[in-house]
């Protein structure tokens, strides 16, 4: 559901940029400063490490240059020595005609230097690519589109002038409004219908389901933008009027009067809040006249996009504007959760560079600036009707319609709607299903992907219903979800079966047999005088990938046998890095020590084309452009949808797979003095590592040093760099190396032998994934499930958790450490949601200006059960894969704690976030 | 005895009523008692013939000051200060301490320096600390707070005439007047407050019921 | 304007004018370049920003540095990130926060790492009980915001530190 992007080799050819081809490379004289990609690879070579730990750890523990906001302009060989300062002026208002600001209220500190406003980007032709359609800056005698919606960029060349100015200028009169016209209409980004019938029995096929359809959406009401959903005749085309027919049809059976049947019919709002990672958006930008070069230095979850998007954004700008060559270089992140990927930030460090050229302009929201522009989660309001079967307590129909804030700009609104809306039934198998989805345009601060991404919302939404329905039957509410639970095969809303393994009964049984479940009414009976004590259970399942997720990754060995890794996935306190050195470990023995991620421009190579959206690509259109050896549906993808273990480290494994079995195991025959016809020599997969030491019975082991040493002399395969795609399934090719066939899950390839360059190797043949798998919604996930034991103060309302457990799976842990991490810091990102973070929409919410974490409480080390939360991952199933984790283990910690609440309180909330005073009310 | 005093309070809820609604109220009358942002000066009051109800009348005008944000936030009710216009908890976390100027390893003056600094948007002072707990005014009534102002035990030990000089001339207190960006003053200025005090306390420093 | 002079990490800097309206934050990170020192809200919410002061007496405290002029640090002895690590060698904490993958993104760590430095110093000398150690560290970092981790690991090597030596750090180590 992205918006449509253009083909990306063609077009930097025809715009006469070139991007990305130079590297302030690692080789630098030591009497220089180290450059950027010297700070950014790590732990660094031959520096010492512990033997435990991220491969950040000692960068990230002794303060080292490594996140955007730490870099000036003097860190960089071969810039400026002085670093400009840029200050990115934001309206607090859109509901009046912004008429312009007035820089005499400076005339007694600082001046800028240059001011760039909407005149000044139309006159310099700048673009603006399609994802981010709208106004760059508000122009003058327009109301603002959305509250924060930025008017002018105002450059200082010294640090001191801006920070004066941005001292003087903060109070909000600095820009002029005239007459009220009240909030600019606009249509919403994108209404969507889920409507499923199942077949008689689960082996029958479906009799409707999006998946043999198609996704489907209604006509529009003109006058609101909202949704019509019933079948009128002005819906497009006839799909919509079949679905919403079946759909109809749904709603009418949970409308019938079946005392068989019990029916709950209700409401639940969550709210807006902010990823609130603690580095605020920033970069650098330098345009050097003289070579007509631009470079930037920026921290975003999607570096590919960011290179295209500033291609586009200058690519047919005037004269003076267009530069020959962009070299964006991309930083460690401090914290993304979603929140920087596809961002607009990076365009306005961009035009910070271009219009005060020669000089270095640094851009830096500060914490205000950060939640008056930063993307939101979504605020979402549903209303869910459920019906079950009373005689076998299964669940027969659901129905839902969901409404989302999408705020001033489309984003990724309509697709965390379709992912919001495709995940309403969490792990539940249910034959009749209809939910409509709309994401709408508001004034409000733009809302895109957050960690959760809709799911989080709807889940909650289900997860407190499924519990309001077990105590409505009554039945055991962990008896009611394994009852209910989607088997293995089974099929979701969209009439597709996950691909990969569904351990949910699992999952039931570990929260089953948990004392903080078996002890819950002994816990109840024995609460402190005045003191209320519940128990909650939750599960969710979550899926990881998108459905166009990419992986390019490039694996070296030196003659020394110290191994390189080059990746395009982003650092963002994942541990991408680490399990990248993990991974390729399983195939090279040894631990890499050089690490660089979010690299885009490393893989030149392997010389990719694509050509259009992968996800609304028409099957002749893969058909027609894989007849390329060098196409690709798409090129690299954000570091986003949890895909980092999955997807993040795939291409670097099939690369070491592919250096160990053409370079690292000829090298080792070769050295055990073999002969070519003896059937060892086809054993590869017989060897092992232990450390860095290859084992094969009866031979001798071999260090890995030595067999480097070989494979550099022999001139075999010393480095190997791939690309891999998957669109709910991996993209296979087959590639002729070293004479034999070889066919993996990669779909182009380049190899280096001995110390020569890297030669590019053309796929014999190829196999995507179809087109239609875009119908999918979703064919990965994982599970989680979470129990909390709350404690309450009547008096006072004040609520502790006393204790938490969450039961993951997530296939073959890369770091398990990570994985542990990630839950715990899910379980906190949980509480926050449930507990303290709201952000009201409009001119009280963060679009003022005038928020901080003062107002807006995360959660701190005393809101949390930091002795008494226990996170048990599953030990993957044989021979399963690394799974995506990251955001599921945020899920079920929500509506566990709101139903811990009821079993407390006996009253239900449905609204986001539950607060003290919203307790103490519920309990006077 | 007990329904004199209710009668009384009547009245003078009654007279109060009325003198805030007189329609010849001038910038000086009580009836700018009405505007929360300012403070009417004690002479307004000299209509008011009963000294007992003038006394009153003096306290309850002062209140706007001792139930304002800016006050209270620092005479908390519980272990931790309030924060902003909003009196939301104060973040970081912090407590009074034993001295009233916060834990060994968060203390106040760590971030609150010698005067108001624009740009933290942080406010400062000397003697930047949180009123003994005692001293509490969060969540109380006007009348609560007048007599706990005159207890000894409650006040800081302190008479009469040293809360004339605290109210009116402290210079933490008087930064409740200066807060800084982002912040509302209390009303009237600190001399106001402290005529005020002043006019209350030499009328008998009676409280409201 | 105001004269600065101090000492960070053992070095001294200065004199040198300062505008008194510039933070400390900006003076290390604009004027010196010393980015280990993070800005993260700029209003001491989430004390990424926080650096050691070591005061006369041989104590030490923590001090955000986002929201207090820079002028207020004249003549003070402070301690960044940069400076904990001698010679190459990490400081125990630096250890314990590596291998028990305290930090995820490392954005706060700064600010932790400082905290807990302070802690362990302060427990040398006047060390708590062991029954009183995890309330200690909860206490002593809790002012510290951090979006990732949910705490768990940081308060795990804290703890890790303080046992690496309970001699040192605990009343009742034998137990």
């Amino acid at each position: 559901m992205k918006a449509t992007r253009r083909e990306f080799v063609q077009w930097a050819v025809a715009s006469g940029i070139t991007l990305g081809v130079s590297r302030i490379g690692a080789g630098q004289a030591a009497a220089t400063p180290p450059g950027f990609t010297a700070r950014e690879t790590l732990p660094g070579r031959g520096k010492w490490t512990p033997e435990l730990g991220r491969i950040d750890g000692v960068a990230k523990a002794t303060g080292a240059k490594l996140y955007a906001s730490d870099f000036r302009a003097a860190d960089l060989p071969g810039w400026p020595s002085e670093t400009s300062h840029a200050l990115l002026v934001r309206c607090a208002d859109a509901t009046h005609i912004y008429e312009g600001f007035d820089l005499a209220r400076l005339s007694k500190i600082a001046r800028p230097a240059v001011v760039v406003t909407a005149d000044d980007v139309k006159h310099a032709k700048i673009r603006v690519p399609a994802f981010y359609e709208g106004d760059l800056f508000c122009p003058a005698g327009k109301t603002p589109t959305y509250l924060g919606q930025p008017v002018a960029l105002l450059i200082f060349e010294k640090f001191d002038a801006f920070d004066q100015a941005r001292l003087a200028l903060r109070d909000g009169q600095f820009l002029r409004f005239g007459k009220e016209t009240g909030p600019v209409e606009g249509s919403n980004y994108g209404a969507f219908r889920f409507t499923r019938v199942a077949g008689p029995t689960p082996d029958d096929p479906d009799v409707y389901s999006p998946m043999q359809a198609g996704w489907i959406s209604p006509g529009f009401l003109e006058s609101s933008g909202r949704p019509i959903w019933k079948p009128l005749p002005v819906a497009k085309g006839g799909d919509y009027v079949k679905g919403a027919t079946f759909g109809e049809e749904i709603r009418k059976g949970l409308a019938s009067k079946d005392a068989g049947l019990l029916v709950l019919d209700r409401e639940f709002e969550t709210q807006s809040v902010d990823p609130m990672f603690l580095e605020p958006e920033c970069g650098l930008a330098w345009y050097d006249t003289s070579s007509q070069k631009l470079e930037t230095v920026l921290g975003v979850q999607s570096p590919f996009e960011t290179t295209e998007s500033l291609a586009f954004l200058l690519g047919e700008a005037s004269p003076g504007f267009k530069p020959k060559v962009i070299d964006a270089q991309f930083a460690y992140v401090g914290g993304g959760f979603g929140g920087r990927d596809h961002t607009p930030f990076p365009l306005y460090v961009t035009l910070a560079g271009m219009f005060y050229p020669g000089h270095a302009v640094r851009l830096a929201h500060d914490r205000f600036q950060q939640f008056q522009g930063g993307i939101k989660r979504h605020a979402f309001k549903m209303r869910s009707k459920i019906g079950i079967d009373r005689t076998t307590g299964k669940i027969t129909a659901f129905a839902a319609d969901h409404v989302l804030d999408g705020g001033g700009m489309m984003n990724y609104s309509p697709s965390v709607a379709t992912v919001g809306a495709t995940g309403a039934l969490g792990i539940y198998d249910v034959p009749k299903v209809d939910v409509t989805t709309v994401a709408m345009h508001t004034r409000g601060v733009t809302a895109g992907s957050m960690r959760g991404y809709g799911t989080l919302q709807t889940m909650t939404a289900l997860e407190t219903l499924i519990d309001e329905v077990a105590c409505a039957l009554p039945m055991d509410p962990i008896e009611f979800r394994r009852r209910n639970a989607l088997p293995p095969g089974g099929r979701i809303m969209t009439g597709h079966a996950f691909s990969v393994s569904t351990r949910t009964k699992e999952i039931l049984s570990k929260l089953e047999k948990h004392p903080i479940w078996s002890r819950r009414a002994a816990e109840k009976r024995q609460a402190k005088p005045g003191f209320l004590v519940g128990t909650g259970v939750a599960i969710a399942t979550k899926d990881y990938g998108s459905g166009a997720d990419c992986s390019l990754g490039r694996v070296e060995i030196s003659p020394e046998g110290r191994i390189s890794i080059h990746s395009d996935a982003v650092e963002m306190g994942n541990g991408i890095g680490t399990a990248l050195v993990n991974r390729v470990a399983l195939h090279l023995g040894g631990r890499a020590d050089e690490v660089t991620v979010a690299q885009v421009d490393a893989f030149d190579a392997l010389e990719l084309v694509k050509t259009g959206d992968p996800f609304t690509m028409a099957q002749a259109a893969q058909d027609e452009g894989e007849k390329n050896p060098r196409w690709v549906p798409e090129i690299s993808s954000p570091t986003s949808a949890s895909i980092g273990a999955h997807v993040g480290t795939q291409a670097a494994a099939e690369a070491a797979r592919i250096l160990y079995r053409f370079g690292l195991w000829p090298a080792a025959i070769a050295l055990w003095g073999i002969a070519p016809n003896d059937p060892r020599t086809k054993q590869s997969d017989e060897a092992y590592w232990q450390d860095d030491i290859l084992i094969m019975t009866g031979l001798d082991p071999l260090p890995l040093k030595k067999i480097a040493a070989k494979a550099h002399a022999m001139k075999v395969v010393t480095g190997v760099m791939a690309h891999a795609f998957s669109r709910w399934a991996w993209a296979q090719a087959t590639f002729a190396i070293h004479g034999e066939s070889w066919t993996a899950d990669i779909d182009a390839l380049a190899v280096r032998y001995g110390s020569d360059g890297f030669t590019r190797l053309s796929r014999s043949s190829v196999a995507f994934p179809p087109t239609d798998y875009n119908r999918i919604g979703v064919a990965f996930s994982s599970r989680c499930g979470t129990l909390v034991r709350v404690e309450i103060e009547r008096a006072t309302g004040k609520l502790r958790i006393a204790k938490a457990y969450s039961a993951l799976e997530c296939g073959q842990a890369l770091v398990p450490e990570v994985v542990v991490g990630q839950s715990q810091g899910g379980f906190a990102m949980g509480v926050g949601y449930a507990l303290l973070e709201t952000l009201p929409p409009f001119e009280e919410g963060p679009g003022n200006g005038q928020w901080n974490l003062g107002q807006y409480r995360i959660a701190r080390g005393s809101d949390l059960p930091l002795h008494d939360l226990e996170i048990e991952v599953l030990p993957p199933l044989p021979k399963e894969p690394p799974k995506g984790m990251a955001e599921v283990v945020m899920i079920p910690v929500v509506p566990a704690l709101l139903n811990a609440i009821f079993d407390a309180t006996g009253h239900r909330f449905r609204s986001l976030p539950v607060t003290q005073t919203m307790i103490k009310d519920a309990l006077a | 005895m007990k329904i004199d005093w209710r009668l009384l309070a009547i009245v003078i809820t009654l007279t109060l009523i009325g003198i805030v609604r007189s329609p010849a109220a001038a910038a000086d009358k009580p009836a700018a008692a009405s505007d929360p942002n300012t403070l009417a000066s004690p002479k307004s009051f000299a209509s008011i013939a009963d000294p007992q109800k003038r006394s009153i009348a003096y306290f309850t005008e002062l209140s706007k000051v001792l139930t304002h944000q800016r006050c209270v936030n620092c005479h908390p009710s519980g272990e931790s200060p309030r924060q902003g216009d909003s009196r939301r908890l104060h973040q970081p976390l912090v407590v009074r301490g034993v001295d009233g100027y916060g834990r060994e390893n968060m203390r106040c003056g760590t971030c609150h320096t010698n005067a108001n600094f624009e740009q933290g948007r942080i406010p400062g002072n000397p003697h930047w600390h949180l009123a003994p707990a005692e001293m509490a005014w969060e969540g109380k009534t006007p009348a609560e707070i007048c007599r706990q102002i005159k207890d000894p035990k409650r006040n800081g030990n302190r008479s009469l005439n040293d809360l004339i000089d605290h109210i009116g001339k402290d210079s933490l207190v008087g930064w409740a007047w200066n807060p800084g960006y982002g912040r509302k003053p209390a009303p009237g200025t600190q001399q106001q407050a402290g005529e005020l005090v002043e006019a209350w306390a030499k009328s008998g420093a009676a409280c409201p019921q | 304007m105001t004269t600065l002079a101090l000492t960070i990490n053992g070095r001294a800097y200065g004199p040198i004018e300062v505008r008194d309206d510039l933070t400390m934050n900006d003076f290390l990170r604009e004027y010196l370049g010393m980015t280990g020192t993070k800005y993260g809200c700029g209003a001491a919410q989430c004390l990424s920003c926080a650096v050691i002061v070591d005061r006369p007496d041989g104590t030490s405290h923590t001090n955000p540095t986002c929201i207090v002029p820079a002028s207020s640090f004249n003549g003070k002895t402070i301690r960044t990130i940069e400076g904990h690590a001698k010679n190459g060698e990490l400081t125990i904490l630096q250890k314990t926060f590596i291998e028990h993958f305290a930090f995820q993104c490392g954005y706060c760590t700064p600010g932790f790492l400082n905290e807990g430095q302070v802690l362990l110093e302060r427990l040398e000398k006047s060390p708590v009980a062991h029954a009183d150690l995890d309330i200690t560290i909860g206490e002593a970092l809790d002012g510290h915001l951090c979006r990732c981790t949910g705490y768990v690991k940081y308060h795990e090597a804290v703890r890790a530190a303080v046992l690496t030596e309970p001699t040192r750090f605990l009343k009742d180590s034998a137990q």
